[in-house]
């Protein structure tokens, strides 16, 4: 399979363009704060509840809030339908999630509570785990969760020996190597990061640079949605 | 809107750099290296120190809140009560006004009552304790309850009262907001309408400035429009 | 999340129900605003968003070739799923399907089911294979009447389903062959007075709700009474009337461009 030709990708990007991207802040009425992401063919809607109450008492942390966190496919969100329920993918996916967001939030204001994230993958095309990440980043933010930045996240990886972001399904499956980050957008720390596939360590280190521009360019999304959300509303 | 009152009212998100005066830094930022950063996603407000008022988020006790609580259990010798916030509040048997015995306790105050409450303890780990406010315990029994985030509670409160005195002046209504962003509002029954569709008006415009005037307005159309 | 619903809630709403006025000033059989938005899923063989309110549910249909039952090896099969996920509401917890869900679910299914929504004859395929029609309910929002939303859904997650014959190596793809158009109408019994389209308080304190699926014909294909509340049959049958009538009206109003086109 060729994936890159006269420089342009399978779906005419440049190897260093991402996806369409669309935010909606607040897209849910029960949820304390919420987030709908499209990232290509993504469609993804994150949501978070708390700082509340644990159940059961036994995972309460004297002194600090706990964070969970539920990464879940519909079971129509790919092309063979999906048995519903956790596997042992989606529990790999919520932990590394979960750790990923981790870092900035303060938990020492709310001891013995919990702070939800539920992210459900309505339609899965590649990079399910970072529009899941850049959703619940926007969400926690909405909840009105304090944080020291917002969190982005994104895929590189390489095909045709070319380092490329932000892969689409058919560059996943069949390129040479896949790698999500995820990245405190305030200092530029990285706070995932996973890799399978075939890189030499200078590629690397170009996939990692255009890893945290597409991070950067993602948060500047992240916080314009946000900004819009209050922007229009009330003006007469 | 007029730009001088749009100006003042920027919305910020978390990690936003806000100035490099870490002396000016308060509620809703953190300092580090000496530049101010955003905390929360909120309004801007740098007039005097520099502070992030939120939009959204949970209400935290403090002693001497006044809050709007919800009895939810009663246990041996405490009355458990949800005051909208991540953690459920006690009152204990003895902040009761008289000497009562605990079987009385269901009468008094039961499963479902709402009545007003001070907190007199919040304790590290966040155990919250309440008492009666002003020493005399006060059961809703009537009326309307309304939830708004209690980070919208001093818009609905206006300064120094005039948003509530407002609405008692054109009003037939009892107001109590407490601090947790439960309001009660007891009164005739078209104007506790008028009344919830006016701060249910409050809770989504509070980012904006001018809201007095707005409001002003928008009672004085209702009352005629309705009536 | 306390459960509890304060005591000057219940009040005002039973006070209202007396009055036949409802907290959002709706009437007694009106619904609140019904949006359906299909095809919003491109993975799925068909697909549809509905909202009531502020009520959401997203249903995909997924179709795969498989075993038909041994009892029935000339029709298709039907497979209906509930996920009440905890991003729904603050009282849904992660998990396998809990008898709510289950319940919700199963009616759905009968729905589809018994009106012969699908023409199932007509799923059987070459190699004595037939399709497998998959609806799986993702409640998004959790406010009120999650049953009629998810019914109104997955007829219309159908209408918009096409077989993937092609992938399979069947033919063509061809939308799937819809005989009948079951809607669900919810009602909830107040202190005598009936509401349609349960907020989410009016459903929690009603002591009964019951659900009636009806077709285009009129007919029933399902009901389902829910609650530990019980109900006169002079009752049920006034619901039952409402019911079926509003059901054309949702039909006509909703799904008219979807049924027609």
């Amino acid at each position: 399979m060729e994936f890159i030709k006269n420089g342009k990708r399978i779906d005419k990007r440049l190897p260093n363009e991402l996806r369409p991207i669309k935010f909606e802040v607040g897209a849910l009425e029960r949820a304390d704060g919420s987030c709908y992401v499209e990232h290509g063919g993504n469609k993804v809607m994150a949501a978070v509840y708390g700082p509340r109450a644990v159940h059961p008492r036994h995972m309460q942390e004297a002194n600090r809030a706990i964070i969970r966190y539920r990464y879940n496919m519909a079971s129509f969100s790919v092309e063979e339908r999906r048995r519903p329920g956790p596997d042992r993918r989606s529990i790999e996916i919520s932990k590394v999630s979960r750790e990923a967001i981790d870092p900035v939030i303060i938990k020492e204001f709310y001891p013995r509570s919990t702070i939800d994230v539920f992210v459900e993958i309505l339609q899965a095309d590649a990079g399910t785990r970072s529009a899941g990440i850049n959703a619940a980043s926007v969400a926690l933010a909405d909840a009105g969760v304090p944080m020291r930045g917002l969190i982005a996240s994104c895929a590189v990886g390489k095909v045709d020996d070319t380092v490329v972001l932000d892969l689409v399904k058919e560059e996943d499956n069949f390129g040479q190597a896949d790698m999500p980050v995820a990245m405190d957008v305030r200092t530029g720390e990285i706070s995932l990061l996973q890799m399978d596939g075939h890189f030499t360590l200078e590629e690397f280190e170009e996939a990692l640079q255009l890893g945290k521009e597409g991070c950067t360019t993602i948060a500047e999304m992240q916080r314009e949605a946000l900004v819009q959300k209050y922007q229009g509303e009330g003006h007469e | 809107m007029k730009k001088q009152e749009m100006m003042d009212k920027t919305i910020v998100v978390p990690g936003d750099l806000l100035s490099n005066e870490a002396a000016r830094a308060a509620e809703g930022t953190y300092v580090e290296d000496e530049k101010v950063y955003a905390l929360i996603y909120g309004l801007l407000d740098s007039r005097d120190r520099i502070r992030v008022i939120p939009l959204s988020g949970k209400y935290l006790p403090v002693v001497g809140d006044i809050v709007i609580g919800l009895v939810t259990d009663i246990s041996f010798s405490n009355w458990k009560i949800d005051i909208s916030s991540p953690y459920e509040a006690l009152m204990h048997i003895s902040e009761y006004p008289r000497r009562i015995d605990s079987s009385e306790m269901s009468k008094i105050m039961g499963v479902g009552d709402l009545a007003i409450f001070k907190v007199i303890d919040v304790d590290k780990s966040m155990k919250v304790e309440l008492a009666p406010k002003e020493g005399q315990l006060r059961v809703l029994r009537s009326g309307r309850i309304i939830e708004v985030s209690y980070t919208k509670v001093p818009r609905v409160i206006g300064r120094a009262g005039s948003m509530i005195s407002l609405l008692k002046s054109k009003l037939d209504v009892n107001i109590f907001v407490g601090k947790n962003g439960r309001i009660w509002i007891n009164g005739k029954a078209e104007d506790e309408e008028l009344a919830i569709k006016v701060i249910k008006r409050i809770e989504r415009e509070a980012h904006t400035s001018g809201l007095t005037d707005r409001i002003t307005t928008f009672l004085e159309e209702e009352k005629h429009g309705v009536y | 999340m306390s459960d509890v619903i304060a005591e000057i809630r219940k009040d005002y709403i039973y006070g209202l129900a007396k009055r036949q006025e409802r907290a959002d000033g709706r009437a007694l059989d009106e619904y609140r605003p019904i949006q359906v938005e299909t095809a919003l899923i491109e993975k799925a063989e068909g697909s549809a968003r509905v909202k009531i309110g502020n009520t959401q549910v997203l249903v995909g249909i997924k179709l795969q070739p498989g075993e038909p039952f041994l009892d029935s090896p000339d029709m298709g099969v039907i497979i209906t799923n509930v996920e009440l996920v905890p991003l729904a509401s603050p009282t849904f917890e992660p998990g396998p399907p809990n008898e709510n869900a289950i319940e919700l679910a199963r009616v759905v299914d009968r729905g589809v089911r018994e009106s012969g929504a699908i023409d199932l004859s007509q799923l059987t395929l070459p190699d004595g294979k037939v399709w497998l029609v998959f609806i799986d309910v993702h409640v998004l929002d959790h406010d009120g009447n999650l049953m009629d939303a998810s019914a109104l859904g997955a007829l219309a997650a159908l209408l918009t389903a096409k077989t993937p014959a092609e992938r399979y190596g069947y033919g063509p793809d061809a939308p799937l062959p819809i005989k009948e158009y079951p809607v669900a109408v919810t009602a909830v019994d107040l202190d005598g007075e009936i509401m349609l389209d349960p907020s989410l308080d009016e459903e929690m304190i009603a002591s009964s709700r019951i659900t009636v699926i009806s077709g285009a014909q009129g007919a029933l294909a399902g009901m389902q009474k829910a609650g530990t509340g019980t109900l006169s049959s002079e009752e049920i049958s006034r619901i039952v009337k409402l019911a079926t009538s509003k059901a054309t009206q949702i039909r006509d109003d909703v799904l008219g461009g979807l049924i027609n086109g």
